[in-house]
């Protein structure tokens, strides 16, 4: 037990130390690294959702989108002022003004800061408080969603999730002049005036601050998910995804659980797509197709859907190699162009594993390491002497101490 | 003192009278076996009394709390625990996961420390003890009811619902069921035991309740309950002498009932 608990350590510490050195070795695949990262965060929640739940929803992607969406509207039309416009919807908080720029008058800021006092400061949301934003409105979406359709049973919210994720992407397509449209939403970069750390300035455009910053999220995701499993919320979600019947039967909240699930990976996803609407700084409704959507799920079941590391691994190592079978391939005379090909090769290798290993190709290896000596002290326990059942049945304590 | 009182309880699916006003009162730590034969409503009298199926008609009441309006889980909190005919144990988690999930859903504030222990107790009593860290689906059948069993006396209610508990079960694994359901009962819970297993039954029982076609047709000690005409004749067949014991097959109304 003890080897375990040290084995488990130095590979959370291996882990971490080799994605904090990971730019260092591939300084040139810094944006692959930085979306591997988003992939890994929305890959684990879902899998948290959909291997740890039982709960098969399709709008993750939706939740990423909302949160990315919510940071680059607030960005393009939320600003704090010290003085009034009187051009702009404005409501007075203090010495300070909210401003949002409509898009009915998306200049009126402009306009308006010729006739405001000299010195009046006109602020934007730092991205922080925009993600936290999104990942708020990511939660409320959640919150609702769950609270709609969580009651009923799970082909339900498979349905509903689809519908709500298109509806949602149709509504982005639709409403051009507030969200871009198709032709996507600009987003600032997470830091818009650079950043100088230990000495050493990055500019707004360099990709080693964002990675960090994604890998910062992952990390804490990850460490927040395993807390959650770890505990009781996690011991009653697998009750609910194994017989919610049984869980409820045996005092087990199901709905509730099952709405707390649904929100908190919202949440998560909403907060992976603020940073990445930062990181990639234009952001379109296709970031929201099932086709993304069928990607994250893919990367969870290849990795294992009832493994948060083996989703996340899986998602990382898949998100690389689809970047590198990007180059064609050409045997002889014959060339093969990998840009479509690859996916090709993805859909195959999702149907072997789904075929052969239906617990992933991470999850299998993780479980050999982790329940290593199970069987043997099974064993060891049956050769003993057989208990026999005891003249007294225990009797519970009705008073437990808090 | 344990109270339960079901007053004229019943439930419709669609044109079908599955239970069909059913009353009976159980006080103290009684131990009530309830019979009857395939299609009699004993499942769906379950269901209702746990809170899975909601009745059409009539209220329940445990302890002076009506609770056929409560969900499952709160039904589960005011003390009333059951388990399902067929085993419905946690596949893919541990034997100590599963005797968790109970006693912390009873005690919110608790952590999960404290009953890893008490677990163990219980998974002793059980004979499982030693199958503690196997998943749930490495078990037989046989050990997955037993490790239902386990779940209810980490639940600890007041009363307590067996569905068919001897069914499938090796005679060593049912020794240990039996002795189970008195010793538990010894400690003061009440049971509703429905089985087919006619010997055991009549044995075990101190209260028979005996259903047919929806309805409760008999409710009384099983010496009396063994002489009822009407269960003779609805349950078991007129022709049987002895109809707490088992047959292959009763005629009844030219059709044919598995006994």
């Amino acid at each position: 037990m003890r080897n375990m608990k040290l084995l488990k350590t130095l590979t959370w510490v291996v882990g971490t130390g080799f994605l904090i050195i990971l730019p260092f070795l591939i300084p040139t695949r810094m944006h692959v690294a930085v979306i591997a990262l988003y992939y890994a965060i929305l890959a684990s929640s879902w899998a948290l959702l959909a291997g740890y739940g039982g709960q098969f929803s399709f709008a993750h992607m939706a939740f990423a989108g909302l949160g990315a969406y919510t940071a680059g509207l607030i960005g393009k039309f939320i600003r704090f002022t010290t003085a009034p416009t009187g051009l702009c919807t404005e409501f007075s908080m203090g010495d300070w003004w909210l401003v949002v720029q409509d898009a009915g008058s998306p200049t009126c800021l402009e306009t308006a800061k010729a006739a405001m006092p000299v010195g009046a400061l006109i602020v934007k949301l730092p991205a922080w408080l925009d993600i936290t934003m999104g990942i708020i409105v990511g939660g409320l979406f959640g919150l609702l969603i769950g609270a709609l359709v969580l009651r009923l049973r799970r082909t339900y919210l498979a349905l509903f999730t689809i519908a709500f994720a298109e509806i949602l992407r149709t509504v982005i397509n639709a409403e051009r002049d507030i969200t871009g449209g198709p032709g996507g939403l600009k987003v600032d970069p997470l830091f818009p005036n650079g950043l100088t750390i230990f000495g050493r300035t990055f500019e707004a455009a360099d990709k080693l601050p964002s990675y960090y910053v994604m890998l910062v999220l992952f990390l804490a995701v990850l460490a927040l998910m395993y807390w959650l499993v770890g505990s009781r919320f996690g011991l009653f979600i697998r009750s609910i995804r194994e017989d919610e019947e049984a869980a409820a039967s045996l005092g087990v909240n199901v709905v509730r659980y099952k709405i707390l699930l649904f929100t908190i990976t919202a949440m998560i996803a909403a907060a992976a797509g603020g940073v990445y609407a930062h990181f990639v700084r234009v952001i379109a409704p296709n970031m929201m197709v099932i086709k993304e959507m069928s990607v994250v799920i893919a990367m969870a079941v290849i990795g294992g859907m009832e493994s948060l590391l083996g989703a996340a691994i899986g998602a990382i190592i898949i998100e690389f190699a689809l970047e590198q079978l990007r180059s064609d391939i050409t045997i002889g005379s014959f060339s093969i162009n990998m840009t479509d090909w690859r996916l090709v090769v993805f859909g195959a290798l999702l149907m072997i594993t789904l075929r052969f290993w239906g617990n992933g190709l991470i999850f299998p290896i993780i479980q050999r390491i982790t329940r290593r000596g199970v069987a043997e002290e099974t064993v060891a326990k049956r050769v003993q002497p057989a208990s026999t059942p005891t003249a007294e049945a225990p009797v519970m304590e009705q008073e437990v101490e808090a | 003192m344990i109270k339960l009182d079901v007053n004229h309880v019943s439930k419709n699916f669609g044109g079908l009278l599955a239970v069909n006003r059913v009353s009976f009162q159980v006080r103290g730590p009684e131990l009530i076996g309830l019979i009857g034969p395939n299609g009699a409503g004993k499942t769906t009298l379950t269901n209702l009394l746990s809170g899975a199926l909601k009745p059409t008609n009539g209220t329940i009441y445990m302890n002076e709390q009506r609770i056929d309006v409560l969900p499952p889980y709160k039904i589960a909190a005011v003390g009333l625990g059951r388990t399902f005919q067929v085993t419905r144990a946690f596949r893919r988690m541990t034997v100590m996961e599963n005797l968790l999930v109970p006693a912390l859903a009873m005690h919110p504030a608790a952590r999960q420390r404290q009953f890893v222990e008490k677990a163990k107790e219980v998974a002793e009593f059980l004979t499982i003890d030693h199958l503690l860290n196997e998943y749930a689906r490495a078990l037989s059948g046989g050990q997955q009811k037993l490790l239902e069993l386990g779940r209810l006396l980490m639940l600890d209610p007041d009363f307590i619902i067996l569905d068919e508990p001897f069914a499938g079960v090796h005679p060593k694994l049912m020794e240990i069921i039996y002795e189970y359901i008195i010793q538990t009962n010894k400690n003061g819970k009440a049971f509703i035991i429905i089985s087919h297993d006619m010997e055991t039954i009549f044995t075990l029982s101190q209260r028979l309740l005996v259903m047919a076609f929806g309805e409760l047709i008999a409710d009384g000690p099983p010496a009396e309950v063994r002489k009822d005409p009407a269960v003779i004749e609805a349950y078991l067949g007129s022709d049987s002498d002895k109809p707490w014991e088992p047959k292959r097959r009763a005629k009844r109304n030219g059709s044919k009932i598995e006994s």
